[in-house]
């Protein structure tokens, strides 16, 4: 796995329930610093949990969580170097852009109330304006430009693009990609549509039913893994030197997404690299969220 | 974070304060009528020497407005319902605890800012009202001498503050247990009446032991000096024994506030009371009856406020403080 700068956001074993429901189990993943991360999982994956433990909100019940090299809790020292940005974009409703503005400068130690204004102006946001009757791409935009003036070194995005049309959505992307741009920003992002992430992030946390099935660079995950199609045959020797995350069988054809780099030795398959889409499909296929070995067989006509 | 809790209450802030001021107009105005009506009373009644029955003859004050002052009983309630229950819970209802709580301030500081003002304030608007009621209340005192009495003393002195400081403290922990503003206030209505009933009317006539005096229906009654509260009255039978019963019901006449169950008397004094209430007097005094009342006396009336006013700080505080562990310690 490719090494990045030293670890914004560690966990070792990390677990969260609330009272029977396991939420997270066992979770460990690294995010270097410098990175864009995509928390990527079905919903209810734990995805929301994650990040509210990352971020102070929440504490966990089981394992290790370092941020910024910090144990997450509610004090000025933490909470200055994390920005976070719930799901459901909470803001004083009646409130304008210009009084969020000046709370955050009444929050927060290091407040850049221009970079705010300046964002707001070139999207034609009114700063006046009650923050009810913005629309919902105006509210997220602002919401971030809110979270950005903090100068986090870690920004931790909740689902930010899901309730946003393609052109708020891409608006959105791009701004949150300028700030990654400038400066040693850290960001994790969670979304559960691929297609949206897979031109900002060049990293990946991949989490279903409460576990990670991926963690590391996109490219290095992309790297390991190889989608093999071929005829309907005994694949078991193929199983045996690398691990099969899924497999498709029909009639006539089987298509395997397989992780290992080993070259693949029957001629009978044809081996091709896999897309991110096709990966996260791939392992959000599997049931349950078992190890990976785990097999699925869709179509299946015995 | 003065700042912020000012921004998210100055609309709350300006309409109580156009509340009070408002009331405040019309108690001084009218205070001040009532004052110099009551004075004027008694410097002709002392010419004539018929100040006694002063108090049943002279009228202080329209009844709307004696109405207005009496539901001033309501406004601790009001304070915790609209101030206290709203604080946490609606930052927890709108999502926006996530916000304030990502910032660059403890969830501690935060609550410490929100909590004390709300309190401060609690204590400005609660003191205020029973400041210019207890003001306001002085020619009737003087006239009726019935501040020590329930209902009065609920609204005069210094237990409103305390009341004041209990209902929001309970509305505030409400709302940061439920997470929800309507059940918050609902809560607060329910258990800040609850525990006003209850204090009212079974634990205050207890802070300290009542007095008793006895009375001989052969002359008139020495009642206590000044605002006395009468606690409760009952005729004694020649054993010692109440005559009648505390569930007494039926026909009763009073004898300086002590209510005679007259089904429960002699059948022989029965028969006196359509003569003459002072033959059936003797005839009772005669078989051994006496009227006994027991009474905190008026001295007492400022220790009764300071014992009332601490239980509910103390009750407040103690809300208070779960309200920070409940806080602090749950995931937001």
């Amino acid at each position: 796995m490719a090494a990045g700068g030293p670890a914004v956001v560690e966990t070792r074993g990390l677990s969260k329930r609330y009272r029977n429901v396991r939420a997270l189990s066992d979770v460990t993943i690294t995010v270097p610093e410098g990175r864009v991360s995509a928390l990527i999982g079905p919903n209810g994956a734990g995805k929301t949990t994650l990040l509210r433990l990352l971020s102070a909100l929440a504490r966990p019940t089981g394992g290790e969580i370092a941020v910024l090299g910090m144990v997450p809790r509610s004090d000025p020292a933490f909470l200055r170097g994390v920005g976070f940005l719930a799901q459901e974009i909470p803001l004083y409703r009646r409130f304008s852009a210009e009084d969020h503005i000046s709370i955050g400068a009444h929050l927060n130690a290091r407040w850049d109330a221009a970079s705010v204004r300046r964002r707001l102006e070139h999207l034609g946001i009114p700063p006046g304006q009650a923050v009810g009757t913005l629309s919902g791409g105006q509210r997220a935009q602002l919401a971030l430009a809110l979270t950005l003036a903090k100068r986090p070194r870690l920004l931790l995005l909740d689902e930010p693009v899901a309730a946003l049309d393609p052109l708020a959505r891409r608006q959105f992307l791009a701004h949150l990609a300028e700030a990654a741009a400038d400066g040693d920003l850290t960001v994790v992002l969670s979304s559960h549509l691929v297609a949206d992430l897979e031109r900002t992030c060049d990293h990946l946390i991949l989490l279903n039913a409460a576990r990670v099935q991926l963690c590391g660079d996109i490219e290095s995950v992309l790297a390991e893994h190889q989608v093999l199609v071929g005829p309907r045959k005994d694949t078991t020797a193929i199983e045996r030197d690398h691990t099969l995350v899924q497999a498709v069988r029909t009639a006539r054809q089987t298509t395997l997404l397989i992780r290992g780099n080993k070259p693949v030795t029957d001629p009978a398959f044809e081996a091709s690299d896999v897309g991110l889409e096709e990966l996260v499909l791939g392992y959000m296929g599997q049931h349950g969220g078992q190890a990976p070995a785990h097999l699925t067989a869709i179509g299946d006509d015995r | 974070m003065t700042w912020v809790v000012w921004r998210q209450h100055r609309s709350q802030v300006l309409v109580a304060a156009a509340a009070l001021a408002l009331f405040a107009v019309l108690l001084l105005v009218t205070g001040r009528q009532m004052a110099s009506q009551y004075q004027s009373a008694l410097a002709s009644c002392s010419a004539s020497h018929s100040c006694a029955g002063l108090a049943n003859t002279l009228i202080l004050g329209s009844p709307v407005l004696s109405l207005l002052v009496t539901l001033t009983v309501v406004v601790p309630c009001l304070l915790g319902v609209f101030w206290g229950g709203p604080l946490i819970a609606r930052e927890f209802e709108n999502g926006t605890s996530q916000f304030a709580w990502t910032q660059g301030v403890s969830r501690g500081r935060w609550l410490t800012a929100k909590i004390g003002w709300v309190l401060l304030a609690a204590v400005a608007w609660g003191g205020a009202v029973s400041a210019l009621v207890t003001w306001w209340s002085t020619p009737v005192n003087a006239l009726k001498q019935q501040n020590f009495q329930p209902g009065q003393f609920d609204i005069q002195g210094i237990v409103p503050v305390g009341y004041a400081l209990f209902a929001v403290a309970l509305g505030i922990a409400a709302g940061a247990l439920f997470r929800r503003t309507l059940l918050a206030m609902a809560v607060t209505i329910g258990v800040f009446t609850f525990l006003r009933l209850v204090v009212g009317q079974d634990l205050r006539s207890h802070y300290l032991p009542a007095l008793t005096r006895t009375f001989s229906f052969l002359h008139p009654p020495v009642l206590p000096a000044g605002s006395y509260w009468l606690v409760a009255g009952a005729v004694v039978g020649p054993g010692g024994q109440v005559a009648g019963g505390a569930a007494h019901s039926g026909p009763s006449i009073s004898f300086g506030g002590v209510p005679i169950p007259v089904g429960s008397m002699p059948s022989a004094c029965r028969e006196l009371i359509f003569q003459s209430p002072l033959k059936f007097g003797s005839c009772l005094a005669a078989r051994g009856y006496r009227a006994q009342i027991s009474y905190q006396p008026a001295s007492r009336y400022w220790a009764f406020q300071g014992i009332e006013t601490g239980i509910f700080v103390a009750l407040a505080a103690v809300l208070i403080a779960a309200t920070v562990i409940v806080v602090t310690r749950r995931d937001a």
